[in-house]
């Protein structure tokens, strides 16, 4: 079934195109990832899905519905959840209170009251294993425990969809790979669609993405099963840069330029 | 039982705070226009809390909230006053005037203002409470710059006696009534799902849009309420305390400002806060202005910076912190 379906979606600030008539789908209970380098567009794409902007052309189409237009605050409920690149727990309150936030406006929130909001972000903090910081204000986490924490939060919400912006940046190999096993296990046991956007990290892709969409300079460039999308000669030259034949030529230019200089 | 009675706990600081005021007015002589003074300031700070302390965007208009409340009653009580055996339910009216009048102005204010964000939000409203100040004289609405006085009227109806008692006494007891209201208000909203959306929208307003919290309605529910606490304070301290209202008196910014400072120093977002705040503000207002006439200000302005520095989430919020894992933290919020 299909979850998301993005139609042609472009979204330009002035004279940039961000985002370039990308066209995407993502099915119910599936893990993708979405990578490129610093610049691809994969954020601007994700503040479209989750309505932080609404595109210029194109549509979104999420569980059958069209959501281009809809306001962020109404595309929660309908099962949409995201986490932020840079963690943005609300500081002042606790880690228990932030994930029950979740819970509350969640696509189950109007059916939950705060008391069992409450009880369901217990759950969620034994699952990411934060109980320590139960009581403790978010703001006050480490990194990589506001990361937890955010991923808690987003999970509390019960999305049908899972979108995660940069969830292993700036962590170690360790950390990357429980997280990679932890993000498995969730899409298991709660049966929800991930898309992951990664940057550079592709030990987390291997291990993560069936499948895997490539942007480049806002638009999509390979979307692909995982090996097949990370060993494209079109991705290799997008992170590594061309064939090494032009830098030589460039080496010699370089050269000539030096000579006549002395 | 004891878990369901164990939520308003926190009430009882303040609680205990307003009753110790009322019977160090009652009973020592000479005390009770400074307990009610207090007893301003701290309702003042109680019904601002809600939209500041909660939502977090500075309301430089606040005071306009005040006026139109003063307003309302001196409409009640100045329409009505013709109407034979009227009574006090002229009050009952006067204050339904001043909370209907409030509510509208609150709407109309927060669907345009409560769209702009942080410094732009607190210009906007400037604009409003100086705006409605300036119509009201100009346009010559409610006797425009000449104001309404009451007295007579405030007579016709109670009869000397009672209308003396109403603005020495009763007036002033109304005050604390409304400060304990807006406090349970307060812990209402703070233990629900509105609190908890508030806090969000405060911290991150970005954020709590994507986690599906319609951020703008949540805005207006506090802006609302808090707008509503501000008039019935106004009819009732201004309007049948002083039977009088003028345009400039009642929309002067000082008040706002002075609401600021209450709600920072005791702990924006607190329950107690604003009582800790409005006490601190007005002892120490009051013992400067006499000990030394003419530079209390001048003294008061390092004192607030150096509460503000020591404590920066308010001298309540620092408490809480402490006392976050102790059994006294259940009476603090």
């Amino acid at each position: 079934m299909t979850l998301l379906k993005l139609e042609n979606v472009t979204k330009r600030f002035g004279g940039l195109t961000a985002v370039n008539a990308v066209s995407m789908e993502v099915q119910a209970g599936e893990l993708i990832a979405i990578v490129g380098p610093n610049g691809a567009g994969k954020t601007t794409l994700f503040n479209i899905v989750s309505g932080v902007f609404f595109p210029d052309e194109g549509r979104v189409i999420f569980d059958g519905r069209d959501i281009s237009r809809l306001p962020p605050y109404k595309r929660a409920p309908l099962g949409l959840g995201r986490t932020f690149q840079i963690p943005r727990p609300f500081g002042s309150a606790t880690v228990r209170e932030n994930i029950a936030i979740g819970a509350m406006f969640g696509s189950q929130g109007k059916k939950l009251s705060v008391r069992q909001s409450l009880e369901m972000a217990d759950l969620y903090i034994d699952m990411v294993g934060l109980q320590p910081h139960k009581e403790k204000a978010a703001g006050g986490l480490t990194p990589i425990e506001k990361k937890l924490m955010e991923i808690a939060r987003a999970l509390a919400m019960k999305p049908k969809l899972l979108l995660m912006d940069e969830a292993m940046a700036g962590m170690n190999p360790k950390d990357i790979d429980e997280m990679v096993g932890f993000l498995m296990r969730i899409k298991t046991e709660e049966k929800i669609a991930i898309v992951a956007m990664v940057e550079h990290i592709m030990r987390a892709v291997a291990g993560l993405a069936e499948r895997v969409m490539v942007m480049h300079q806002g638009a999509k460039l390979v979307d692909a099963p995982t090996t097949d999308a990370l060993s494209d000669p079109r991705v290799v030259e997008v992170y590594l840069g061309g064939p090494p034949r032009r830098s030589r030529k460039q080496r010699e230019r370089r050269d000539t330029l030096e000579e006549t200089e002395s | 039982m004891k878990t369901r009675l164990a939520k308003y706990y926190p009430l009882i600081p303040v609680y205990g705070a307003y009753l110790v005021m009322f019977f160090i007015g009652k009973n020592m002589s000479g005390m009770w226009q400074l307990m009610a003074m207090l007893a301003f300031y701290c309702a003042l700070g109680q019904a601002f809390n809600i939209f500041l302390g909660m939502t977090g965007y500075v309301d430089f208009g606040y005071v306009a909230f005040l006026g139109v409340g003063t307003y309302g009653m001196a409409l009640g009580i100045t329409r009505l006053a013709h109407v034979e055996g009227i009574g006090l339910s002229v009050i009952v009216i006067g204050l339904a005037l001043a909370v209907l009048m409030a509510t509208l102005l609150s709407i109309a204010v927060g669907a345009v203002a409560l769209r702009l964000r942080g410094a732009y939000f607190a210009i906007a409203t400037i604009g409003v409470n100086e705006g409605f100040r300036y119509l009201i004289e100009g346009a010559k609405i409610w006797n425009g710059s000449e104001g309404m006085i009451f007295n007579a009227q405030m007579n016709q109806i109670f009869g000397r006696e009672v209308a003396s008692a109403i603005s020495t006494f009763w007036a002033d007891v109304l005050v604390l009534i409304i400060a304990a209201a807006a406090a349970f208000v307060t812990l209402v909203y703070m233990r629900s799902k509105i609190g908890y959306a508030l806090t969000a929208l405060r911290e991150d307003e970005d954020a709590a849009k994507v986690m599906g919290i319609n951020v703008t309605k949540y805005k207006i529910i506090a802006f609302i309420t808090s707008a509503v606490f501000a008039a019935l304070l106004g009819a009732a301290a201004w309007a049948l305390k002083t039977p009088y209202v003028f345009p400039p008196e009642v929309f002067e910014i000082h008040y706002t400002v002075e609401a600021i400072i209450i709600v920072l120093l005791g702990g924006a977002g607190t329950l107690l806060g604003p009582v800790v705040g409005g006490l601190i503000y007005g002892v120490s207002k009051y013992w400067l202005a006499i000990i030394i006439p003419g530079f209390q200000l001048l003294i008061f302005a390092p004192i607030i910076i150096l509460i503000i520095v020591l404590f920066p989430e308010g001298i309540v919020g620092m408490l809480r912190k402490k006392l976050r894992s102790r059994p006294e933290g259940a009476f603090i919020l």
